[in-house]
């Protein structure tokens, strides 16, 4: 019982920044089906931050992993900089884009991985190795019966996400700047008679998803292979699209979506060990996030509101 | 006043302003822009890009190459480069046709493993004559394909379900079940793929002796050109292909004007899907014989590049699909000879559709341009 | 009395097209001045840069007697300047309070930390806004769940709220109804009453003459006149504003009405939210008559011709086309019983704007013969020639005929595409949805004599039009609708226009 919670909890916090980000851009307007290219740039990025400071510098290696972090942030804002730049300046179809971007990025990551390792580390691979990143476990609240696992064994960004999340979460419903992003989505005209900026708001949405995008990516890497490999790329940028789309594009339900998906892959892990099955079961059990969000959506894509102004480029002669 | 306009703007005009076969020119542009940026790449990497674009045309058989192996020759290569080809036909009008409809289809790839793993299944290791193997093949592949297309057809007409995340989701369940069924059944063990197909059931004939040379012969090439053909006759001349335009440019306007959405979205889903398996069997019983567990085709995703490029012609796709596989085919043979990874072929191609999708950007400025000249 | 705002030589292009050519125009303290001008006359151009939402090419704008550049709609608002838009400028899922402090949010911290935005002291502010200016609106309640009526107070509360002191009207009476329009121009007096200077943009005669100290009058982006407006005729103004003297009436033959057409019998309409839009109707309308259904914007009219049509579903009742139950009938076999749809939405239903002319004009027997063989081939030719022979019949001006892209036709000329398109189908019934919205006075003579002549010809004709004056010349019989009931149904000579005005507000109801 306790595995399933802390097993969820682990798949379920990095794929819930993801989904924020995807909020983030896509309560802007701006559609955005690149997460599962900006969590895979990002991821890259930050192992790659990690390699080269790790033989640079050498040491503790616990601060370059929080770095790491940090770059993998960077790094997805900086792929995000190329779709902000094609859906507002160049006004492509941001579907389109979006799909570009994720080619792209599978594309650019194998390419420099493969690269750079041969160039600079002298070895043949397509990967970057990293550390396990710390765990932790608070002493009197991991007590409590069943909800103690909450806070028992837990890789530490989760709780940086948390707390980023939160912060997310506050800007946008309670700041200036959220009601401006949340304007924009619904009706950038009604912001530019107010006197935004829409594409400026626009495009800082788009870079902000890239961020939380790179910083979701990165925690996968560490959690599920504790390296930066090819293989990121599983699909989890869809799961948080599936995410924020049953959430309605709102922080609170997707929480609860992300919690979901990802309790419904510890329980099935969890099942597949129980019942001694052969481990190639396991990739049924994978399948479970997948059919439950076709399932959920089946019955309420009719029901589901979107932003307004989504998907449309937004043309200020058009009033 | 006289105003020149510049010289860089004029040029700008002449590739993508308003005119004859503008689209065509766009479309010649973009892919300039993309060598030119992997010139760039390449002499970034300390390459001679024109050895490097030359030897990649050796590999694919255009130009020849200084010496052969024994029993191979400039067209081996390019038979070889034709069988690759065949399934990104299939896979590029698969998705242009749903885009005719104002689908997009991204369920390729998924499609592909269905219908791959559906003919291998059921007759992957029989023993029937070869001719009625093949056939058999050709037609579960595009049966399986077709189902599939029916489905994401009818769950967004019925449901209204967005068809970009129905498609996400489909491929990943049928990557995983899929993978589940090889792993369990019918693994080979030393490949850690499935078991690979017999000679008879596949599509493409391997090291077929023609005089002094042994080559592949990709038997469904010819039904890859006659799709091209079909697809292209049922759009512009048929009132099936009309209908199809029509919802997909405004299905408000459609359903006012008669015509029933709801079946031209799933006929159109059919055909899509139907091409997608076809491109399926092509690939995993033709150009490969097995199939490897858990990778979704990359192809299914490069033929969106691909339909983009052709600005989703049925004769765009087909001209569209043949210079992203030479240039993929022609990679592996320049990758050995100048020590550049293969994996510049994908980024060369991504950076192709990067060009391709902002395509109209470049119209409408070209457009503004022309519209300035004019005015001064 | 002083000039508040002046525009000097304001020159504004558009790609391909001159907005404001060379306009000198000032506004005096404390009048109210109306903008008149057909669609595409440059009024709301000019305004916009007064907002500015654009900026002039060539010429300066004077405020307070000092030239100003107003570069966006801050610095508008930092002028004391003020625009209500003619399509509201609303975030729907935000509430009334968030609208009207977007980009000023006063802000507080929260645990003396974060700082949030101030929502409490907010609401209170719009609410002693809303009661001091008696524009009456619950602060609290989210844009989507209120009335047209109530978001236009909502935008001038906007205005109020950020000192307004010269403030824009952008065509504000088009989605009211009499009523309302009246109650509007109550007000609009009663904000000049305490000091603020009105310009009012809009194309309604009767409205200036209403409350209007002078009237500058755009034609094609030029300005032709200012008049004071208690010494001049509407006779004068209209043709000012057209360029030529207009008639205002039209020579209509009474007849007697001929074999019954359509008939709609308890019809009733529900939305996917459940709300009633259509409820149990009932009318008829025959051979050689023209019934117009009049009502304020959003009463159920449109629902009615899209359940007619086939668009949208009905819940209950029947619909008899020529004695036909079409009441469940497809789209198509609609329209192969005789029925023929001029669509308000031109652009997103009425055309498909990829497709180029041919295509239109047959787009909705392509699939017959000539058209089409029995094996589903297109035949080109037979199209081509449809396609040349309503061009010469309409008069639809195009660039390349047959061929023409219709996206690049101009308004006039697609409306014509249309009309030529409908009524080429012959069919018993023909239907039109607000045919003349947004074209120039010419085009709407033309339209209007062709729905004319087919009633001479023996057409029935269902004419859903929210212009009471469209209504009125045009109707043998007006049905009026008020939240999605009928009013009444009567002979157009036994009603005043008053009268209709009342029905569309529910005034009265008759039991029939």
């Amino acid at each position: 019982m306790n595995t399933i919670i802390i097993e969820g909890l682990s798949f379920s916090l990095p794929l819930f920044i993801i989904a924020i980000g995807g909020i983030y851009s896509e309560g802007s307007g701006i559609t955005n089906l690149a997460l599962e290219g900006l969590l895979g740039f990002g991821a890259f990025f930050g192992g790659l931050s990690y390699a080269i400071l790790s033989r640079t510098f050498g040491g503790d290696p616990t601060v370059l992993i929080y770095a790491s972090l940090g770059f993998a942030m960077v790094g997805g804002a900086l792929l995000a900089l190329l779709h902000a730049l094609m859906c507002i300046k160049f006004k492509a179809n941001q579907v389109i884009s979006g799909v570009v971007i994720n080619m792209l990025s599978v594309a650019l990551t194998a390419f420099l991985a493969n690269q750079i390792n041969a160039s600079f580390f002298g070895q043949p691979s397509n990967k970057f190795l990293l550390e396990v990143f710390p765990k932790a476990t608070i002493p009197l609240l991991s007590r409590i019966p069943i909800l103690g696992a909450v806070f028992t064994d837990f890789y530490t960004f989760e709780l940086i996400i948390v707390v980023v999340a939160l912060f997310m979460a506050y800007v946008l419903y309670k700041t200036p700047t959220g009601m401006h992003i949340r304007a924009c989505g619904d009706n950038p005209h009604a912001l530019a008679a107010a006197g935004g900026n829409v594409q400026k708001v626009r495009f800082w949405s788009v870079i902000a998803s890239g961020a939380l995008s790179g910083l979701g990516g990165m925690c996968f890497a560490y959690s599920i292979s504790t390296t930066f490999s090819p293989n990121i790329y599983m699909g989890f940028g869809y799961l948080a699209i599936a995410a924020y789309i049953f959430g309605s594009w709102k922080i609170g339900p997707t929480f609860l979506a992300c919690i979901l998906f990802g309790f419904a892959r510890s329980v099935g892990y969890v099942l597949v060990q129980k019942l001694s099955l052969p481990s190639s079961y396991g990739d049924l059990v994978l399948t479970l996030p997948y059919i439950v969000t076709l399932v959920l959506l089946l019955f309420f894509s009719s029901t589901n509101k979107p932003p307004r102004a989504l998907g449309e480029v937004y043309d200020q002669a058009k009033r | 006043m006289l105003k020149r306009t510049s010289l860089i703007k004029r040029l700008f005009i002449l590739c993508c302003g308003k005119g004859r076969h503008q689209l065509l020119r766009t479309s010649l542009f973009c892919i300039a822009l993309s060598l030119l940026a992997g010139i760039i790449l390449l002499l970034l990497l300390g390459k001679n890009p024109w050895e490097a674009y030359r030897s990649i045309l050796q590999g694919a058989g255009i130009l020849a190459k200084p010496r052969y192996a024994g029993r191979k020759s400039q067209l081996t290569d390019f038979m070889s480069l034709l069988n690759y080809t065949t399934p990104m036909v299939f896979a590029a009008l698969s998705v242009a046709v749903a885009l005719k409809c104002g689908i997009f289809n991204i369920c390729v790839s998924g499609i592909m493993v269905f219908s791959g793993f559906m003919a291998t299944v059921l007759v992957g290791y029989s023993n029937l004559d070869p001719f009625v193997a093949k056939i058999l093949v050709v037609l579960i592949g595009a049966l399986s394909g077709a189902l599939l297309g029916m489905l994401i057809g009818y769950l967004k007409h019925r449901f209204n379900m967005n068809e970009v995340v129905v498609a996400i989701m489909l491929n990943y369940i049928i990557s995983y079940v899929v993978s589940f069924f090889i792993q369990t059944r019918f693994i080979d063990p030393i490949t850690r793929q499935s078991v690979a197909v017999t000679q008879n059931a596949r599509l493409t004939l391997f090291d077929y002796p023609v005089g002094s040379l042994k080559m592949e012969i990709a038997l469904v090439f010819p039904l890859a050109i006659l799709a091209v053909f079909a697809i292209k006759f049922v759009l512009d001349r048929t009132r099936f292909g009309f209908e199809l335009k029509a919802v997909g440019s405004n299905s408000k306007a459609s359903n006012y004007a008669g015509i029933q959405v709801g079946r031209a979205v799933v006929f159109t889903m059919i055909i899509s899907g139907a091409l997608a398996g076809l491109a399926g069997v092509s690939y995993y019983l033709g150009s490969n014989a097995s199939i490897q567990p858990r990778v979704l085709p990359s192809l299914g995703f490069d033929a969106i590049a691909v339909a983009l490029l052709g600005n989703t012609s049925a004769i765009g796709s087909f001209f569209a699909s043949l210079l992203v596989m030479i240039f993929d085919c022609g990679t592996t043979y320049m990758s050995s000879r100048m020590q550049v990874l293969r994996e510049i072929a994908a980024l060369i191609t991504s950076i192709l559709l990067l060009f391709s999708a902002i395509g109209i950007f470049f119209r409408n400025l070209a457009d503004r341009f022309q519209q300035e000249a004019e005015e001064v | 009395m002083e000039n508040l705002v002046e525009f000097r030589h304001i020159t504004k292009r558009f790609p391909g097209i001159v907005a404001n050519d060379d306009i000198s125009l000032s506004v005096r303290k404390g009048e109210i001045l109306a903008i008149l001008g057909e669609n595409g006359a440059g009024k709301s151009t000019l305004m916009s840069m007064l907002f500015g939402m654009y900026t002039p090419d060539e010429g300066e704008i004077f405020i307070r007697g000092k030239a100003e550049h107003i570069t966006s709609p801050l610095v508008a608002n930092e002028l004391n300047i003020g625009m209500v838009h003619q399509h509201f400028m609303l975030v729907e899922n935000q509430t009334i309070t968030e609208n009207i402090i977007m980009g000023i949010e006063p802000k507080k911290r929260k645990f003396g930390l974060f700082p949030i935005v101030d929502l409490q002291s907010s609401h209170e502010k719009v609410q002693q806004l809303s009661m001091h200016y008696h524009l009456e609106v619950n602060p609290r309640d989210t844009i989507e769940d209120v009335p047209v009526s109530t978001r236009q107070r909502v935008e001038i509360l906007k205005m109020l709220y950020r000192n307004a002191e010269i403030l824009i009207f952008d065509e504000p009476t088009a989605v009211l109804t009499p009523q309302e329009i009246e109650s509007l121009l109550l007000i609009i007096k009663s904000l000049r009453d305490s000091g603020k200077t009105i310009i009012l943009i809009t194309h309604k005669l009767d409205e200036i003459k209403k409350i209007a100290d002078r009237c500058a009058i755009l034609c094609k982006g030029r300005l032709i006149d200012v008049l004071e407006v208690a010494t001049t005729s509407v006779q004068h103004m209209s043709a000012l504003m057209v360029g030529r003297d207009v008639s205002l009436t039209l020579d209509k033959v009474e007849h007697e009405k001929g074999a019954e057409v359509l008939k709609v019998e308890n019809v009733s309409v529900v939305s996917q939210d459940h709300i009633t839009l259509v409820d149990s109707v009932s009318f008829s309308v025959h051979e050689g008559e023209i019934l117009a259904i009049a009502g304020v914007s959003g009463n159920g009219q449109v629902e009615i011709a899209d359940a007619i049509a086939g668009l949208i579903p009905i819940k209950s009742g029947r619909i008899l086309l020529q004695g036909n139950d079409i009441t469940t009938a497809s789209v198509r076999k609609r329209i192969e019983a005789g029925l023929s749809y001029i669509p308000e939405d031109r652009h997103a239903v009425g055309l498909i704007l990829d497709f180029n002319l041919r295509e239109n004009l047959c787009l909705k027997q392509y699939y017959r013969s000539p058209y089409s063989n029995e094996r589903g081939i297109l035949q080109h030719d037979a199209m081509n020639e449809l396609g040349n022979t309503l061009i010469e019949a309409f008069d639809i001006r195009t660039s390349k005929g047959n061929d023409t892209l219709v996206r690049s036709m101009s308004g006039g000329n697609q409306q014509k595409a249309i009309i030529a398109r409908e009524i080429n189908l012959d069919s018993k019934l023909i239907m039109f949805v607000q045919p003349t919205r947004g074209l120039d006075v010419g085009a709407i003579e033309a339209i209007h004599t062709r729905i004319n002549s087919l009633r001479s010809e023996g057409k029935a004709i269902l004419l859903i039009s929210l212009e009471l004056d469209e209504v009125l010349q045009l109707a043998d019989t007006i049905l009026v609708m008020y939240n999605g009931k009928v009013q009444t149904i009567r002979k157009a000579n036994e009603l005043t226009k008053l009268q209709v005005g009342e029905y569309m507000m529910g005034v009265h109801v008759e039991k029939n």
